[in-house]
């Protein structure tokens, strides 16, 4: 077309006589005739293919009323349903357009080897459905409101559960690495099966009346070995263990829950060589302080540990030793020995090492037995700690004498949020100069005094100071957001007054 | 609504309290628990100890009853005690099973107490889910109650709104429509009255329009015409161009061309001047070695012209002796010559004219060797000189020579001694303190030596003459009748003086000399002549001392500064003409020797020359006549020598025999003529 039309302007410019408004003229007239010829070819050129279709179209309609347009799939739906049907063995995603991709995902089946998806499909959705279809349950919250990594991490616990040394095939769980290693930030495992020993009745009971062949026992109850499994997930943060077998029932054995020495060197090299690690807990597993020190050992000097948990074990003061010693060596940020065995020396280790400490700022003592000793030493530790925000000493046989010095601290410490001091003989007078330490304190917001032999009156007005002590972390909370705040912080005091 | 999160919080918190209260009391009961295990274990323990112990010594019993049995012989007793030993034994391990009973017994209770707990857990557990429950639900009850409570405040409020709302809008409305048909009204006048003026502006428009368009169309003509003249200048303006544009391609070829050859060119001068520069270099290179070989040659040269000049100077001296020598031998020639010219002149007078002859008297005459300018000493010489005078009067010959005065004549050496020993006395303050401390240790003449020296370089006095006019200054100054200014005068007339008298007594002092100089400071060969001047001069002076009267009064020591002063004052100004002057005194030198040697010349005076010329021309006349007749006399001999030979050879032919012979004889012939 555009050259058709071009062409009668260079002769008209070859005429340098003519004038320029002869010229234009020329041009436009010489285009006008030219167009009207070029569109009817251009029409003829099509009426092939248009004509057949209208034949055809004609002809099936006549032929079948009920068939129509609409219901013959659109090719690219045709050839998605064939994706999906295919994808295990053709898995094409990547180059499709996103709207088909979005389609295929939403059709694939959850139950498609992981083989296939797990480094392929990032999509939640699928992800989601493949969790609901396995799990009634699911708790996204808690895998890092990551569908995937849920999954993943599900998965991996779940062969970790019923993984028994012995029979079951170790590459059942060392396939999964390459799969999931991206995936994988947090390992929940709350059982582990001991070997299965066929003649294990009779022996059993007798072995289990003399300690003494516990040492021979030990090397065939073995547990699974996490080394391999951890050095393969690269993201892995945080390592939660249970060495113990759920739902055993009348088959109950001690040795059931056996953590060997063995299993704890594995363990203790496992997490030494796992450098991304955040939180390791390990409870209800027997960890004596033998044990508790090969682990903590381990843990010395780790570049990026925040958190340990190794309540509800046997752990004794040697082992508090230990973790006091780890206080001073690492970056912990939360240390929880609940339910253990730790003494007054325990604690006064621990004390020692929480007041030249910048970085713990919860320390759990639950259910152990302290006694006045080991309270005194950490109210005096936190006396020059600054950092400590919670501390939890319900059930430590304390009395009046920590408590008067725990009345001292509070009036003068400003980092502490939360202090557990329930379960303990405070008694009547320790409560009163809890009570006067309380009147100076403007930061705590939580103080346990329940079940401690403290007079209500006391207890009351304690919790009193604490409301007030709240609206004001609360008021300073919205502070940076409302600068109507002095306004607003005074009336909720008056009305509290 | 402020107590509303509080309510909240307080909910919440009760609500975990009342939760957490089911763990609490667990843990209490744990540790209940713990406490009474603990004491009961060591108590069990207590009495398991207790036990071994009371066993232990039943079991002791029983073994030492074996030692006791064995001795026993009768087998009643053995029996008995057997039997004993089997009731002690039975007893033993009856307590044990008791004790093993008892423990199983309370293992049974702990059974009992572990499942009892078990269901007390799981009493707790379903307490905690019931109170987990019920919390949750007071919890939904209370948010859903507070969610309502807002949601109807804030229906109420969207209501009032609403109404409100309402309200205005109507009002707005109805406002609206009233300003709404005003709006009409005012429009559907406005629009009779644009319509009327439309039609009458229509009017006038085509009016317009129509005296436009002829008024255009005219323009268009006019235009068109102008644009047939753009034409064709626009053709004349292409043509011209298009020529222009030849013309310019033309040029721009031969620019290319020339710019070509100006390429070549700025090539070949570029290889020009390459050539120059590695010439340039060359000849750098070049004259710097020349350079060196010049300097080298200069080094030399100057070496050599320091030779040449040792040289010259040695020269000099030598030439210095050569002149005199020939001076000598010239003098003495001329000497000669005017001794022969004078014992003529003596034996003209005396034997021609018979004239007493007197040898005429010329100074010059006596002069032996080289005239020349005697040295002017300075006035440290002249005081050294006159300080060792008064120190060598001893040694002073009684000299008796003539009247020689180095100084003015009124002045003596004595009082000019006087007058120097007051000056350096009274001046003292002209001499620098460090001199001073220097001249203590020396000797009384050298130190006054030394401080006049200081004394006259402070003055400005350097020459002997200076010397001299200040000595006489002093002495006419206290005269006060002359005037500073004829100091002068005789004191050159001295220096003349000086040196002629020197000359003429030369001779005389030599041997003198010789012991005189061992005294004084060795000095340079060229002042030594002055020196052998001077000695006569010492002598003279003292001479002069004892001869002449003793001089007038001193004059006042106070009255010397004042002397001084004037002195300075009077001489400064005639000695600063006196610096250029002394450059053409050796000229003058040359004069002198002129004017000697012409008066050598002039030692026969004209008129005796003249006399002896004419003298000359006599003697001439008589010596020609002498001669004439001399000649003539000896022509005479000669004749009558001729004459005696031709006798005797006429003689001899006349007595010869050949005449017999001859046909002629000759002596015929010979009397022919001679008669």
């Amino acid at each position: 077309m555009q050259d058709t039309v071009t062409t009668p302007q260079p002769s008209a410019v070859s005429r340098p006589s003519l004038s320029t408004q002869d010229k234009t003229s020329t041009g436009i007239t010489g285009s006008q005739p030219w167009k009207p010829m070029v569109t009817p070819a251009s029409v003829k050129s099509k009426p092939p293919t248009s004509g057949n279709s209208f034949y055809r179209m004609r002809r099936i309609i006549a032929e079948d009323p009920e068939w129509s347009l609409a219901i013959v799939p659109l090719l690219t739906e045709l050839c998605i349903q064939h994706i999906v049907r295919n994808f295990q063995n053709n898995p094409i995603l990547k180059q499709l357009l996103p709207e088909h991709q979005q389609k295929v995902l939403s059709r694939l089946s959850p139950d498609l080897p992981l083989t296939v998806t797990a480094n392929l499909i990032d999509d939640e959705g699928y992800w989601r459905r493949c969790c609901t279809q396995r799990w009634p349950v699911c708790y996204v919250a808690q895998h890092g409101g990551s569908w995937k990594h849920m999954f993943f991490e599900r998965h991996l616990e779940n062969l970790l559960k019923h993984f028994i040394p012995g029979t079951t095939d170790p590459a059942v769980i060392l396939d999964m690495v390459p799969l999931c290693r991206n995936y994988v930030r947090r390992l929940h495992v709350d059982q582990f099966l001991p070997p299965v020993r066929l003649p294990s009745p009779p022996r059993a009971v007798d072995q289990s009346d003399s300690g003494s062949e516990g040492e021979v026992e030990e090397s065939t109850t073995d547990h699974y070995q996490l080394g391999d499994l951890v050095a393969g997930l690269s993201y892995l943060e945080e390592l939660d263990l249970v060495y113990g077998v759920k739902d055993c029932g009348m088959n109950f054995e001690w040795n059931l829950f056996l953590f060997t020495y063995r299993d704890c060197h594995s363990l203790a090299a496992t997490i030494k060589a796992c450098l991304t690690l955040k939180i390791f807990r390990l409870t209800r597993s027997k960890v004596d302080d033998d044990k508790a020190r090969i682990l903590i050992r381990s843990l010395l000097d780790h570049p990026v540990l925040e958190e340990l948990d190794l309540s509800h074990n046997l752990i004794g003061d040697r082992g508090a030793r230990g973790a006091a010693k780890l206080l001073s060596h690492s970056r912990l940020r939360v240390l929880n020995l609940a339910n253990n065995q730790v003494r007054a020396p325990g604690a006064q280790s621990l004390a020692h090492a929480l007041a030249h400490n910048t970085s713990l700022i919860s320390l759990n003592l639950r259910l152990n037995c302290i006694e006045d000793e080991g309270g005194q030493a950490l109210a005096h530790a936190l006396h020059t700690n600054k950092c400590l925000t919670t501390l939890h000493l319900g059930g430590n046989e304390l009395s009046e004498p920590t408590a008067t010095l725990l009345a001292q601290v509070l009036s003068t410490n400003t980092t502490l949020t939360s202090i557990n001091l329930s379960c303990n003989h405070i008694g009547l007078d320790g409560g009163k100069q809890l009570l006067e330490g309380m009147s100076d304190n403007k930061t705590l917001l939580e103080f346990d005094l329940r079940l401690s032999d403290v007079a209500q009156e006391s207890e009351y007005l304690i919790g009193q100071a604490l409301n007030a002590n709240r609206e004001a972390a609360r008021q300073r909370a919205l502070n940076p957001i409302q600068f109507m705040s002095p306004i607003t912080a005074d009336g909720p005091e008056n009305s509290a007054g | 609504m402020t107590t509303v999160p509080q309510k909240l919080a307080k909910l919440l918190l009760c609500g975990t309290e009342l939760v957490t209260n089911i763990q609490v009391a667990t843990d209490t009961r744990e540790i209940n628990r713990r406490v009474e295990e603990e004491e009961i274990k060591r108590q069990r323990i207590e009495k398991l100890e207790n036990e071994v112990k009371t066993s232990q010594d039943k079991f002791d019993e029983i073994t030492a009853k074996w030692e006791e049995g064995k001795q026993k012989k009768i087998p009643q007793d053995l029996w008995e005690m057997l039997n004993s030993q089997q009731l002690h034994c039975a007893g033993l391990i009856e307590d044990k099973n008791k004790l093993i009973s008892e423990l199983q017994q309370e293992l049974k209770t702990k059974d009992d107490q572990y499942v009892k707990d078990l269901k007390r857990q799981s009493d707790d557990i379903c307490l905690l889910l019931e109170r987990m429950e019920e919390q949750v639900k007071n919890v939904m009850k209370t948010f859903r109650q507070e969610l309502h409570h807002i949601e109807k405040a804030f229906e109420v409020e969207r209501q009032e709104l609403l109404t409100n709302n309402k309200k205005k809008w109507e009002r707005a409305l109805q406002a609206h429509n009233a300003k709404e048909l005003e709006y009409l009204m005012n429009r559907i006048k406005k629009v009779e009255d644009y319509e009327r003026e439309l039609n009458r502006q229509r009017i006038w428009d085509c009016e317009e329009y129509n005296m436009i368009k002829i008024k255009l169309e005219q323009d268009v003509q006019i235009l068109e015409q102008q644009l047939q003249q753009m034409k064709a200048t626009y053709q004349l303006n292409q043509e011209k161009l298009e020529y222009n544009f030849q013309v310019l391609k033309k040029r721009d070829e031969e620019s290319t061309v020339i710019k070509s050859q100006q390429k070549r060119r700025i090539n070949r001068l570029n290889d020009v001047l390459n050539n120059l520069r590695s010439k340039y270099a060359k000849q750098i290179k070049q004259f710097q070695e020349e350079n060196q070989s010049l300097t080298l040659d200069y080094k030399r040269l100057v070496m050599q012209f320091k030779e040449l000049q040792k040289a010259m100077r040695h020269f000099a001296l030598i030439d210095e002796k050569k002149f005199r020598e020939i001076w000598l031998m010239n003098e003495d020639e001329a000497k000669d010559l005017i001794s022969r010219a004078f014992a003529v002149d003596r034996i003209i007078h005396t034997h021609h004219l018979g004239l007493p002859w007197t040898e005429p008297d010329f100074l010059f005459l006596k002069n032996v060797g080289p005239l020349s300018q005697q040295p002017q000493k300075s006035a440290t010489q002249v005081v050294e000189e006159v300080l060792m005078q008064t120190e060598d009067e001893v040694e002073e010959a009684a000299s008796d020579l003539a009247s020689y005065l180095d100084l003015p004549k009124q002045v003596s050496a004595k009082t000019t001694k006087k007058i120097l020993m007051l000056l350096c006395d009274e001046s003292g303050f002209l001499i620098e303190s460090k001199l001073l401390s220097l001249l203590l240790p020396l000797e009384k003449s050298e130190c006054y030596l030394l401080r006049l020296d200081a004394i006259f370089s402070a003055l400005g006095i350097e020459s002997e003459d200076d010397l001299y006019k200040l000595v006489n200054f002093f002495i006419k100054y206290r005269a006060h009748h002359l005037s500073i200014s004829q100091a002068k005068p005789p004191l050159q007339a001295s220096v003349q003086q000086l040196s002629v008298v020197s000359e003429q007594e030369m001779d005389m002092l030599e041997e003198e000399e010789e012991t005189l100089v061992k005294d004084r400071e060795q000095e340079e060969s060229l002042v030594e002549e002055g020196e052998q001047e001077e000695s006569p001069v010492e002598q003279v002076e003292q001479e002069e001392e004892k001869e002449s009267p003793p001089s007038p009064n001193l004059i006042h020591p106070n009255d010397v500064l004042k002397t001084l002063e004037a002195f300075v004052m009077g001489v400064n100004k005639p000695r600063e003409l006196r610096g250029p002057v002394r450059v053409p005194k050796v000229e003058c030198n040359d004069s002198k020797d002129s004017e000697y040697w012409l008066a050598l010349t002039t030692v026969i005076p004209p008129t005796k020359q003249n006399l002896w010329d004419a003298f000359y021309t006599a003697l001439q006349k008589y010596h020609l006549v002498l001669t004439q007749r001399a000649k003539l006399l000896m022509e005479n001999e000669a004749l009558e020598q001729q004459n005696t030979e031709l006798q005797m050879l006429l003689q001899q032919y006349l007595d010869s025999k050949i005449n017999s012979e001859l046909q002629v004889p000759p002596t015929q012939v010979f009397r022919m003529p001679t008669k």
